[in-house]
């Protein structure tokens, strides 16, 4: 015996969004830390900055990530980074490393 | 990350093994599912500095190659625009042939791992005539995977949990609730920590579409089938319309049993006090669910209490746990991302729901308490220390070292042994009277946020 049913799975939102463009080389570029405050995600982002530090020349880091920054709700803790966020740290930064304690 | 990735930067994460998955399954749904992702073999929190070095550094050439080169090496099966709508599935006696429906479901990961009932067009046709809502309703958008909750889907879903039509209004309730920005359903479904969400339902239409409030109503029997399919209805929404997969979209690192499903209404004839749904200004005709984070219970044992004050102090001690969000109040209110969007909604928790039998409600509504009493008693008297809060974390201040929230509190900072509630506001204790008239109770503790809605009346 045939039996129809219906698919319970939703259809979903398409956002489609384009890769970032790769930057070729790290010299001479600052680099966003970012991490959410849980335990050691710090340590491991640090750790990378590291390394690059010392195979690559002139190269900067900026640190994200904390409770509550002034004027920055979404570097606060366990909060998604928005498109407007997004927009401040594309002037500030030239690519992101980010960890979660996950 | 992937939302920096649109901004132009590239960016790549640091994820655990056991979050593989649930980094595939997040950046697909926020539509780049190329994202770069480096693995560590162990989660860092509470590693030591050394051992932390250790995983990250065999990650490096990884992390400068994604930086640098873009590669498709994360590749995966992203997401279809468009689900096929309706399949055929041939049934036969023998014992695969009967079980062919729950076959082909559980290979497109499409139920809890129990049986469900078929969702044929007529049983949602059915389901359908529980809401006057139309079918292509949009309910809400349900993260992680931002699946579109069309009235007809969750009606699928409701078909497959076992429920009637009369409990279809309940579980459209329970999407409402999760669709309030308050209530923070994306960390719900996707925080590696265990938690699910608590279905209270208030008002004259609990009864009506079946739910027990008396004694064992959330344990498994026929008495508790509306419970039970409620509860797994919306667990069901939220694999299906969510994507909230078991390792992937939903990375508990080992899950909880109540997350296939917990629905109970308020026992309101044994109550020596008002419902909870009055509480919050609703007219006691009116029907209401209530969705709220928790992870637990925990019973409360109170069968060697003398007094009301052996009463309230078992509850207390419920609070003793000091990862259950206590105080984290004064570092300021927690906000939650609307969706896709800039906006972020300031929301307070946690709330902690205590179930009490009517009887516990009983010793203390004789002793003279009201609920409002009983909720200002467990605030005043849970009690946090203030360097226990700072000795986790500094509290914010801005440059000029003041707290950047709370700052009437701050000279507390001064004070030998200061403590501070446990909780900000005596309603985040969430009494609510229900099961059997025994001497327990179940503590959970809250996580997120908490959200309430209206149920649709319909005259069947």
């Amino acid at each position: 015996m045939d039996i129809s049913i219906l698919s319970p799975a939703a259809n979903q939102v398409d956002f489609k969004i384009t890769p970032a463009p790769r930057l070729g080389s790290l010299d001479n570029k600052t680099i966003g830390l970012y991490n959410n405050m849980t335990g050691g995600a710090d340590i491991a982002v640090n750790r990378v900055a590291h390394h690059l530090k010392e195979r690559f020349t002139n190269i900067n880091f900026v640190s994200y990530g904390g409770d509550l920054v002034p004027d920055r709700p979404s570097l606060s803790r366990q909060v998604h980074i928005d498109d407007e966020e997004a927009a401040i740290i594309a002037t500030e930064v030239d690519a992101v490393i980010g960890a979660t304690a996950h | 990350m992937v939302t920096l990735e649109k901004a132009g930067v590239p960016a790549i994460g640091i994820a655990a093994k056991s979050f593989e998955k649930a980094w595939q399954s997040c950046v697909a749904g926020w539509g780049q599912p190329y994202t770069g992702y480096v693995i560590i073999p162990h989660a860092t929190t509470g590693q030591q500095q050394d051992f932390i070095h250790n995983m990250v550094d065999g990650q490096i050439d990884s992390i400068i190659e994604n930086l640098t080169t873009f590669t498709n090496s994360n590749e995966y099966t992203s997401k279809s625009k468009s689900q096929v709508e309706q399949y055929t599935v041939q049934l036969s006696n023998s014992p695969n042939g009967l079980n062919a429906i729950n076959s082909f479901l559980e290979e497109r990961d499409w139920t809890d791992g129990l049986p469900v009932i078929p969702p044929t067009p007529e049983a949602v046709e059915q389901m359908l005539k529980g809401t006057t809502r139309a079918p292509q309703d949009i309910v809400m958008i349900m993260e992680p995977g931002f699946g579109i909750a069309t009235v007809e889907k969750v009606a699928i879903n409701a078909v497959m949990a076992g429920c009637q039509p009369e409990q279809f209004p309940v579980v459209l309730a329970t999407l409402d609730c999760l669709s309030k920005p308050e209530m923070n359903h994306r960390d719900m479904q996707v925080s590696g920590h265990t938690e699910a969400p608590l279905i209270l339902v208030n008002g004259p239409l609990a009864k009506h579409a079946g739910i027990n409030h008396g004694t064992s109503a959330m344990g498994p029997g026929v008495v508790n089938k509306a419970n039970t399919a409620i509860g797994r209805a919306l667990r069901l929404c939220l694999i299906n319309i969510g994507y909230c997969k078991a390792g992937s979209g939903d990375p508990n690192f080992i899950g909880l049993p109540t997350k296939f499903g917990m629905c109970i209404s308020e026992n309101e004839e044994d109550s020596p006090w008002d419902p909870y749904h009055v509480d919050l200004g609703y007219d006691k005709n009116q029907s209401t669910v209530t969705v709220i984070t928790v992870t637990g219970p925990a019973d409360i044992l109170d069968p060697g209490s003398k007094t009301y004050i052996d009463t309230l102090h078992n509850i207390k001690s419920m609070m003793s746990y000091p990862n259950a969000g206590n105080g984290d109040w004064i570092r300021g209110q927690k906000t939650a991302q609307v969706g896709n969007t800039n906006q972020h909604i300031p929301y307070q928790g946690p709330y902690h729901p205590v179930l009490l039998s009517p009887s516990r409600a009983v010793v203390l509504s004789e002793a003279g308490y009201s609920k409002k009493n009983v909720q200002e008693w467990l605030h005043e008297n849970t009690q946090v220390a203030l360097s226990d809060i700072q000795s986790k974390r500094p509290i914010p201040v801005d440059e000029r070292g003041n707290w950047l929230s709370h700052p009437d509190l701050q000279h507390l900072e001064s004070t030998a042994g200061a403590t501070i509630p446990a909780l900000q506001t005596p309603e985040q204790y969430l009494l609510y009277i229900t099961g059997g008239t025994t001497h327990y109770g179940h503590f959970f503790y809250g996580t997120y946020g908490i959200g309430t809605s209206l149920v649709e009346d319909i005259n069947f």
